[in-house]
């Protein structure tokens, strides 16, 4: 009995701090309609700030613990709100998703930035880890019933704040109709920070009151994907209840504690379901969850995709395959190691474009699905012992189709499921995958096979060997990636062409439009994610072949994560988008970090400032996924936009391709290292375009903004004004100081100006 | 100069002299890159009720979406009581003392007749007040005062969104489609209801699709049609030529 009220007790106590979390999240998700992927980061800085506070700088720790809670977690919320969310109520659920992704993302990176995670760090409970006092026979500690009490007084506070106080009834209004609040005088966006700074607070607070609970070190990506556990809890309220989201919390708080007391010792993969539960609790909400109806209206986007021909990408194809292999003989064999991996990442990318970019569905895993392929691939492709052993077609085949049939089976219970609720389906099908089969190290037996699924939690994969090609050596590699992915690429344009393709469109736009045309959403959707699941899983296979062995860690969620958000800023409607997003995760970093290590070697002085360089990439990375909101068909769309006027503005092209050849020829030289080479390189591709619009802007800018520039830089002498244009209220205004007459006021947005003398309107017309 | 000219020499009638209550001046008006008002021209003064007809698509909706502030205009001037005030948001219309009353029920369904009264303090008067004078106009929304909005028939959720008005004090009340979707005993209800509010001194804008069931309460007609008043007159001479302004004979 005592054991029970004991493990009571510390369930309870997880289920209290899953609840705080969860109930933030509840609040900004209704009243933004935001749902913030980074809550879990939040709590994890708010985790390092209250460290820092107390134990870096030896403050007081109430005054740590009320300076984080009550100050610097809602002012996050607030910053968070007023520069990002504020702008994403009616954007595209890929959009909604990937901003917070980023920002979770930037947090993560920040953290590791300024708190060195190889140094150990620890957070005591509240009133020290020893003080305790005995409830029936069960010693409590203090900081378990801070907890505790925390919780109830959050629901009984929420519960009062919703029913009983005008802000708590104006956010519930919000949830309805944000127009007629604004009509009634109230200002929905003022609300909404209210929500965000509440949210954020109550997220600060489950960070703090959590690290201890959880054994107390301090680790950034633990910490997050910790309370990434409370999505479940939200979940059970459907996103809306905070009773139920309570309910939920404490459910799954027991339901886990429970589970490792009482399971016989010889389960020992309890300890792995116990991790994992909170994803399967997850996925099983989701899949009970009552259907969403079908939408009439139709979606509104912003993303627009010029749709290539095959021809196109064909010759694309041929030229990509055609510059790679120009690289192999001219950049350093050194960097060739990094180009496969970029390229086995832009594979894996590639499996975004049919599934987010056309249909409009979001995977927030792909590497997930690469583990599934890399797993089946390990254990039926390798052909051959030792060092000539290789990974034969059969293995590639045998990875993909699994992978294939994996993605259908997520898929298929998952299919009546949009936009963020397959997102998060996703997401704890990758925490699956993380916890339940990547944790399989050890030898056991499954249905006859003896064997363990991951063994020792590193296997190696030996290169492929494509008939002839043998991907031993990188610059073979690098040719033949290059030549699946532009085959790949030129085949998913080619089905973009095909009538599969535009009802995968049709269905992003108007699933209502496309249902009553005829189509099966069902087997679009499941077709869409099957094929999507498989170049994912063939992509993972090469990219554990190139690197030679994978570990746990190369599938983690963030890692899936960084690889979506980037393909999302690249242009996940392009293939040219999966290509940057796989690049940049695959070789940016490397490329980046191989930089600053060299420049470090040879500046002795400079090395603590070039050293965090790698740190900064991070976190501008991150910010690129916060960009996304401005220009959601992607920076590489972007970019060749900007390259498309400078075909009248021939010199600039030539200015650009003097200045690239120079620097090949300077590294050809010797003078420049291959990374500064790559870095400058794609900052001439970057600038061309802005030279063009700084240097011949009359060829290179649309007339409407020549004009808008003209007109800017025209001061119009006083006797012309009003004649060419109507005049602006100032120029009035001017005006009738310059005829000493009485100016008429200003217009002003004020209402008291707007009013004679603060007179209401009523009062006003009436005399 | 002209005003007071003209009052000198008294050929105007006193109310014109006053600025009018709401006056829409050449708007113009979007959404995206769809132009959908093209130069509107509208004018309610003190004690007014216009009535803004025409049928669907001609730019009601629209303008009454800008007048209330939840649609920026292009060009043109808004003005209230004679001050521009473009660019003005939804809020601070409300706090400026402009009810408005959006197409399809303003209330919100997932917020109990309490709590929907509750919002409408946003503009400034207690909670009392406001319960006192709904209730006591439409007593069934005193019985049903911790029922949630959305489960009540149509009929009494117009009722609710009508006790804004009421008890609200505004200057200016603008109506979309009041009587979208109920039944023509409810809707001549709900213009008592306006009738009164009139009497009491409101000046009312209200667009509506059935001109039959408001002309008997206006003071002045207008018509729209794609996007520009085609006539304005008195609601008898609007009435006779409704059929061909409808029908475009």
């Amino acid at each position: 009995m005592e054991l029970f009220l004991t493990y009571t007790i510390v369930g309870l106590v997880l289920g209290s701090v899953y609840a705080i979390a969860a109930s933030g999240l509840v609040l900004t998700y209704t009243t933004s309609g935001v749902f913030n992927f980074a809550h879990g980061a939040q709590a994890m800085l708010a985790a390092f700030l209250y460290w820092q506070l107390s134990v870096g700088w030896g403050l007081p720790v109430p005054v740590a613990f009320l300076l984080v809670v009550l100050v610097l977690g809602p002012l996050v919320g607030v910053v968070l709100h007023r520069f990002l969310m504020h702008g994403l109520r009616d954007v595209a659920e890929v959009t909604k998703v990937i901003v917070t992704v980023a920002v979770l993302l930037g947090m993560v990176s920040l953290s590791q930035w300024v708190w060195d995670p190889t140094e150990p760090r620890k957070v005591e409970m509240l009133f020290g880890n020893s003080a305790s006092v005995e409830l029936f026979g069960v010693r409590v500690r203090y900081h378990e019933i801070i907890c505790l009490v925390a919780a109830a007084l959050l629901a009984i506070g929420l519960r009062l704040l919703f029913t009983r106080s005008r802000l708590g009834v104006t956010m519930r209004g919000v949830v309805d109709d944000p127009d007629l609040l604004r009509l009634n005088g109230h200002n929905p966006d003022r609300v909404a920070m209210a929500s965000w700074a509440l949210g954020s607070g109550l997220a600060a607070f489950a960070g703090v009151l959590v690290t201890p609970v959880a054994g107390g070190s301090l680790e950034a990506s633990m910490l997050t994907l910790l309370i990434i556990d409370t999505f479940a809890a939200a979940m059970f309220g459907r996103l809306q209840s905070i009773p139920r989201t309570f309910v939920g919390a404490l459910v799954l708080g027991l339901a886990s504690t429970y589970l490792l007391a009482y399971a016989p010792s010889s389960w020992d993969w309890a300890g792995n379901v116990k991790t994992a539960l909170p994803m399967i609790v997850l996925f099983l909400v989701l899949l009970v969850l009552p259907q969403d109806r079908l939408r009439g209206a139709q979606v509104r986007t912003r993303e627009r995709s010029r749709v290539p021909s095959v021809r196109q990408a064909l010759g694309w194809g041929v030229a990509f395959v055609a510059i790679v292999a120009l690289l192999t003989k001219v950049a350093d064999p050194l960097m060739h190691g990094s180009f496969v991996a970029g390229l086995a990442f832009a594979i894996i990318a590639l499996s975004l474009v049919p599934l987010t970019g056309y249909a409009g569905e979001i995977n927030l895993v792909p590497l997930s699905f690469g583990a599934v392929g890399v797993i089946v691939a390990y254990h039926v492709g390798i052909v051959g012992s030792g060092l000539a052993s290789r990974m034969g077609w059969v293995g590639l085949l045998a990875g993909t189709v699994a992978a294939a049939l994996v993605g259908g089976l997520v898929a298929l219970p998952a299919l009546r499921l949009r936009g963020l609720y397959l997102a998060l389906a996703t997401m704890a099908f990758g925490g699956l995958v993380s916890t339940l089969v990547l944790t399989e190290i050890h030898p056991r037996s499954w249905f006859g096979w003896e064997g363990a699924i991951f063994p020792t939690g590193t296997i190696m994969v030996p290169p492929v060997q494509l008939g002839p090609f043998d991907l031993d050596s990188d610059a073979t590699a690098m040719i033949v990636l290059a030549a699946i992915f532009a085959l790949l690429g030129t085949g998913i344009v080619a089905l973009r062409n095909t009538g599969y393709g535009r009802r995968l469109v049709a269905m992003k736009d108007s699933p209502a439009a496309s249902a009553m045309l005829g189509q099966s959403l069902v087997r679009l959707k499941l077709g869409v994610f099957m094929l999507s699941a498989a170049i994912a899983g063939l992509g993972g296979i090469l990219m554990a072949a190139s690197a030679g062995s994978v570990s746990t860690d190369a599938f983690m969620i963030t890692a899936s994560l960084a690889l979506v958000m980037l393909t999302v800023v690249g242009g996940v409607g392009y293939v040219s988008g999966a290509l940057f997003g796989g690049m940049m995760v695959g070789m940016g970093f490397a490329l980046v970090n191989g930089t600053f290590r060299d420049l470090a070697l040879t500046h002795d002085a400079w090395s603590p400032v070039l050293g965090s360089m790698g740190h900064l990439f991070a976190v501008l990375v991150a910010l690129m996924g916060i960009t996304v909101n401005q220009n959601p068909s992607g920076i590489v769309h972007q970019l060749c936009g900007g390259y498309r006027p400078l075909l009248r503005a021939r010199p600039v092209l030539y200015v650009g391709a003097g200045v690239a050849a120079l620097l090949v020829a300077l590294n050809l030289l010797g003078v420049i290292g291959d990374w500064w080479l790559a870095i400058a390189l794609f900052c001439v591709v970057a600038l061309t375009p802005v030279l063009g619009q700084v240097w011949m802007a009359e060829r290179v800018l649309p007339p409407e903004q020549l004009e808008a520039h003209a007109a800017r830089r025209r001061v119009l002498p006083v006797e012309r004004r009003g004649l060419d244009a109507p005049m602006t209220p100032e120029e009035r205004y001017d005006l009738d100081v310059a005829l000493g007459l009485p100016p008429r006021p200003l217009p002003s947005h004020d209402v008291e100006v707007a009013l004679a003398g603060g007179v209401p309107l009523k009062e006003a017309v009436r005399g | 100069m002209s005003e007071t000219l003209a009052g000198a020499l008294g050929v105007l009638p006193e109310e014109l002299l006053a600025p009018p209550v709401l006056e829409l001046v050449g708007v113009r008006a979007s959404y995206g890159p769809i132009e959908v008002l093209h130069g509107v021209d509208l004018t309610v003064r003190a004690g007014q009720v216009v009535a803004l007809l025409g049928p669907n698509g001609g730019g009601k909706s629209t303008t009454v979406k800008v007048a209330c502030g939840l649609l920026p205009l292009t060009s043109g001037e808004l003005r209230y009581g004679g001050r521009k005030v473009d660019g003005i948001s939804a809020q601070d219309t409300a706090r400026l003392g402009v009810c408005t009353i959006p197409e399809g029920r303003g209330i919100f369904a997932n917020l109990s007749v309490r709590e929907n009264l509750w919002l409408a303090t946003g503009t400034g008067v207690s909670r009392a007040a406001i319960e006192e004078a709904a209730f006591g106009r439409f007593p069934i929304l005193g019985d049903r005062r911790n029922q949630l909005a959305g489960s009540m028939s149509g009929g009494e959720q117009q009722m609710l969104a009508l006790s804004r008005a009421l008890a609200t004090d505004p200057a200016v009340l603008l109506l979309d489609e009041l009587s979208m979707g109920l039944a023509p005993m409810i809707v001549s209800q709900m213009y008592d209801t306006v009738a009164q509010l009139v009497e009491e001194g409101i000046s009312v804008l209200v667009a509506e699709q059935f001109a039959r069931t408001v002309l008997p309460i206006a003071d002045v007609a207008a018509v729209m049609l794609q996007g520009r008043v085609t006539a304005v007159g008195s609601p008898a001479e609007i009435d006779a030529d409704l059929s061909t302004t409808y029908l475009g004979g």
